[in-house]
Order: C-alpha cells, then structure tokens, then sequence
C-alpha cells in the first residue's frame, strides 16, 4: 500500500484513539462532584485543556511501556512491528470507548497491556511476554488502589480536625469552601493539560512512526480535538458516574484530588506506572470511609471492569490483529 | 468573588428580615393567646400573624430567586440552606392556620384548663424564638446552636407533657361534645407547631453534624 495512504489510516486510527482516551478521562469527576462548576461549563474545560495540553506538551512525552513487556524479533518472525502497534492500539481504543459508554473510568495502561499480552501470547507463545516485568507491574496495580485510599483518608480525617478547630459556622464554612473551590480548580486545570500532553503521545506516536513529511502541529491539533471530543461526547457520562460516587465539596474535592495528583507525580518521577482511575476511585472510597458518607451503587461495576480489562483487551488484540496484518 | 459577596449580603439581608418576621409572628401569636386565655381575644394580632405569614411568603420566594439565580455561586449549601427557609416556613404556616382557626372558634376557653394551656402557649412561644435563635447562630456558631437545640427540644417535652394533661381533662368533660373537640383540636394545633419547630431543629442539628464540627 501507498505511504500516503498508510499515513492517512494511521491517522484516522490515531484521531480515534485519542478520541477513546479522551472518552476516558475521569480527570474532571471531582469538579462536577462538588458542584464548583455545571457539566456544560467542565466540558469546555475539559476540550480547551486537551487541546492546549496536546498541542504544547504532546510532542515532547514519549511513553515505551510495550518496549518492556513484548520480547518478539519481529525480523526474525517475520512480524509486522506496524501492524502489532496499531492493533494494541485500536484494542485499547475499543476498550476505553465501549467502559466509557457504560460510564466507567479504566486504567488506559492496563487496557494496553491487555492488548500487548494477547498479542505476545499469540505471537511469541508463553516466551513472547516478558512475565518478571508484569508482575512488577501488577504489584503497582494492586498497590495504586491501597495507596489513593490510605492517603485520602488521612487527609480527609486532618482536614476534618483542622475543620472543626477553625470553622465555627456556616459563614466560616463558606469561606473556606470558597477559596477550595479556586485550588481545586486551579489543580484539576494542570492535571488535565499535563494528561492531555501525555495521553496524546499515545496517539500521535504511530503516526510519527510512518512517515517523515508529517506537520505535527496539525497532527498534534487533530489528536487534542480527537481527545476533546471524547471528553464532551463519552466523557461527560464517566465524568457524572464518577463524580456522584459520594459527597464531594469542594474540600473533600480538594482531599481526593490532591493526594491524587501528588501520588501520580510521584509514581512518574519514579516511573511506577500507577493507574489515575485506579487512584481516583480508590481515594472517593476513601473519602466515603473517612467522612462517614455512603457510596453509590456502582462500585463493583467498576470493580468488575478493572479486572475485565486485560482479558479483553487481550482477545480483542488477537482478534483484531489479523485483518490488520492484512491490511498494513 | 464580587459576584459571591454580593450575593451573601443579598441573601443574609432576605434571611434576617423573614427570621424577624417570623419572630413577629410568634410574639403576635403569643399575644393573641393570652388574650384569649383571659376571655378578651384580640382579633388584630391573628389578622397581624396571617399578615406576617404573607410576608414571609414573599421573602421565602424572594430568598429562593437569589438563591438559584447564579447556580455556581455556594452550591454546597444551596439545598441545605433552602431546606431551612422552607422548614421555618413551615412554622409559619402552621402559626397562620391556627389563626385563623382561632379567629372562628365559637368559645370560651373551660376555667379548668387554662393553667395547663398557658403552659402549652408559653412553650409554644419559647419553641419559635429558641429556633429562630438557631437559625441566626448556626451562621456563625455551631456550638452555640448545637445546644439550642436541645433546649428546644425540652419545649417540646413539655409542650407535650401539657397537650397530654390537657387531652386527659378535656375528653373527662361532661359538656357539649363539638366544644370539647374543637377545644381538644385548639390544643392538638398548639403542640403541631411545637412538634414542627422540633422537627426543624433536630433537622438544623444534623447539619452540625454532618458539616465537621463536632
């Protein structure tokens, strides 16, 4: 086929990733929670924020988590390096489209290394994976969760402590929840521009990898309005699922998404590669046990999805990685 | 911030003027009690409560626009804030149609159970000051607020323990049946005002709590 026509599906398939990633991006849940802004005025937000945050930052974020987990020679098997790429990616795609339409925020890396495993198993057999490398992995996994709760509720009990030394009324109450509102903000602001940069290197990167006469500015546009579309089309419903978890003020807002934050920097410092889903809802739970307010049903909805991932991601990836060898 | 501001001064400005005119309420019904307890019942204090609740209607509405107008603005005490507007409110509902029942019940009160009423009226009273009390304190004093409302859960306790006593003499009566039911429906009207007022307070308690304070 055509270099010019492989750069065009290449791309169509890159919008429609990002489109899934975007789709996904529960980054904006404890805004709509806590009612500091309307879902209409958290959605403009949201897609000004993914595409300043994929055109400013895209380019310079590059993630190579497949490089560690895959151990295929593709000369020696005769593999198409472009066709496992884009079938990782197209599964991810599917997966993160099909939980966000169900309104439920998954890790967009385990759906990838879902994706990865599958085709690992069924190109390289059992040696095809690297499994040391997973279970490392999957110790963080399991970890991300314990950590967002652990951390969450002892900010929520502090703050609960510092609350009840220092907020005498309601008119206290207002004031402080005020000035939450604008931190919170403020975070969630630099949260989404600084995921939407790296989000969009999922994307954009196979698109680079294709071709040489390519304007990335025009590329890195199409992927943010591929990751803003996904937020205000599919977004919107995990982002209202998510946010009515529990309770949220702007407080207890600011008590879920700042451990959240600092957790997820962290974890990118030392290349732990933590979930921001996983972290988010563990630390809403957290939230829920420290202030004594209930969950809603749908937890073990999410639940049951974190751990249907990687199966089906991995069939998915299987299945889908046929016609596309075909195809490429 | 302007914008906030602005509204927090609109809003505690409706606020207070509906909490003093409830409170005007229930001096004019306590007014209007006494008088009639002594046999001369003074009509311009009942037509002074139903003119009072009118009032409070406009503010309730005018409270409510300001309140929703900008949905941004304070929306984690929107819904609890008008849940206390409508409860206290509610008093003043149930102070107006106890008015105008009294405004056309036939009689006189029985000499036997006048004591025991003024009671039921003085913790009828006591019960709406105490809760406007509350409703101004919590602004700025959980504690403070926090026991009132416990005293206002003694008024309720003895507006009870009278409404109990007073049943139990009425319905021993030997007179004209309509006069002890519309004296014992009088007296059941007294205490629903009570009832409410505690009903509200223990509403505004759980606020306390659910808001970290305690």
């Amino acid at each position: 086929m055509a270099l010019e026509y492989i750069v065009i599906i290449f791309l169509i398939i890159s919008i429609i990733i990002s489109f899934g990633i975007g789709a996904n991006d529960e980054t904006m849940a404890p805004l709509y929670g806590s009612r500091i802004l309307n879902i209409k005025q958290i959605l403009i937000l949201a897609a000004i924020f993914a595409i300043a945050g994929a055109l400013l930052l895209g380019e310079g974020v590059a993630k190579s988590v497949g490089d560690k987990i895959l151990l295929l020679d593709y000369e020696a098997a005769g593999i198409n390096q472009n066709a496992v790429v884009m079938t990782i990616l197209i599964s991810t795609a599917i997966v993160l489209i099909l939980s966000s339409a169900l309104g439920l925020p998954i890790s967009s890396t385990h759906a990838t290394i879902g994706g990865i495993i599958g085709l690992g198993l069924l190109l390289g057999g059992g040696e095809g994976v690297n499994w040391s490398t997973i279970l490392e992995m999957s110790i963080w996994w399991l970890a991300s969760p314990i950590i967002g709760f652990t951390v969450t509720y002892g900010v929520v009990k502090l703050l609960n402590k510092h609350k009840i030394k220092f907020l005498k009324g309601f008119k206290d109450y207002e004031r402080s929840e005020n000035t939450y509102s604008y931190i919170v903000l403020i975070i969630i602001c630099i949260t989404a521009f600084s995921r939407a940069g790296n989000d969009c290197s999922n994307a954009v990167g196979i698109v680079i990898g294709v071709g040489d006469n390519i304007n990335i500015t025009l590329l890195l546009i199409m992927t943010g309005l591929g990751l803003a579309s996904g937020v205000t089309v599919l977004g919107r419903i995990v982002i209202k699922n998510l946010g009515k978890m529990t309770e949220l003020r702007p407080s207890t807002a600011f008590a879920v998404q700042v451990p959240t934050a600092a957790v997820m920097l962290i974890g990118t410092i030392q290349k732990i590669p933590l979930s921001g889903s996983h972290l988010l809802v563990a630390s809403l739970v957290g939230l829920s046990k420290a202030s004594n307010t209930p969950m809603k049903k749908g937890l073990w909805k999410i639940i049951a999805i974190w751990l249907l991932t990687f199966p089906v991601a991995a069939i998915l990836s299987i299945i889908l990685y046929f016609p596309i060898d075909l195809l490429i | 911030m302007k914008l906030l501001k602005e509204k927090k001064n609109e809003l505690d400005e409706i606020n207070k003027e509906f909490l003093a005119e409830t409170l005007n309420g229930s001096a004019l019904l306590h007014e209007a009690l006494s008088t009639f307890i002594n046999d001369k019942l003074k009509k311009e204090s009942l037509e002074g409560i139903i003119k009072t609740e009118k009032k409070c209607d406009e503010l309730k509405d005018k409270y409510t626009q300001v309140l929703f107008r900008d949905k941004r603005a304070l929306p984690f005490l929107v819904e609890d804030r008008y849940n206390i507007l409508m409860m206290i409110d509610s008093v003043n509902d149930k102070m107006e149609f106890f008015s105008r029942f009294l405004e056309v019940y036939p009689f006189k009160l029985y000499k036997e159970i006048k004591d025991d009423f003024k009671k039921l009226c003085s913790a009828c009273s006591q019960a709406v000051e105490e809760l406007v009390n509350c409703a101004i304190l919590i602004e700025t004093d959980f504690d403070a607020a926090y026991k009132k409302t416990f005293e206002i859960e003694e008024r309720k306790r003895e507006a009870r323990t009278a409404k109990f006593i007073l049943l139990g003499k009425l319905y021993k009566m030997k007179d004209d049946p309509i006069k002890v039911y519309l004296t014992s429906k009088l007296v059941t009207y007294i205490y629903e005002i009570v009832s409410w007022v505690e009903e509200t307070s223990d509403y505004l308690r759980g606020l306390i709590i659910k808001y970290p304070s305690k």
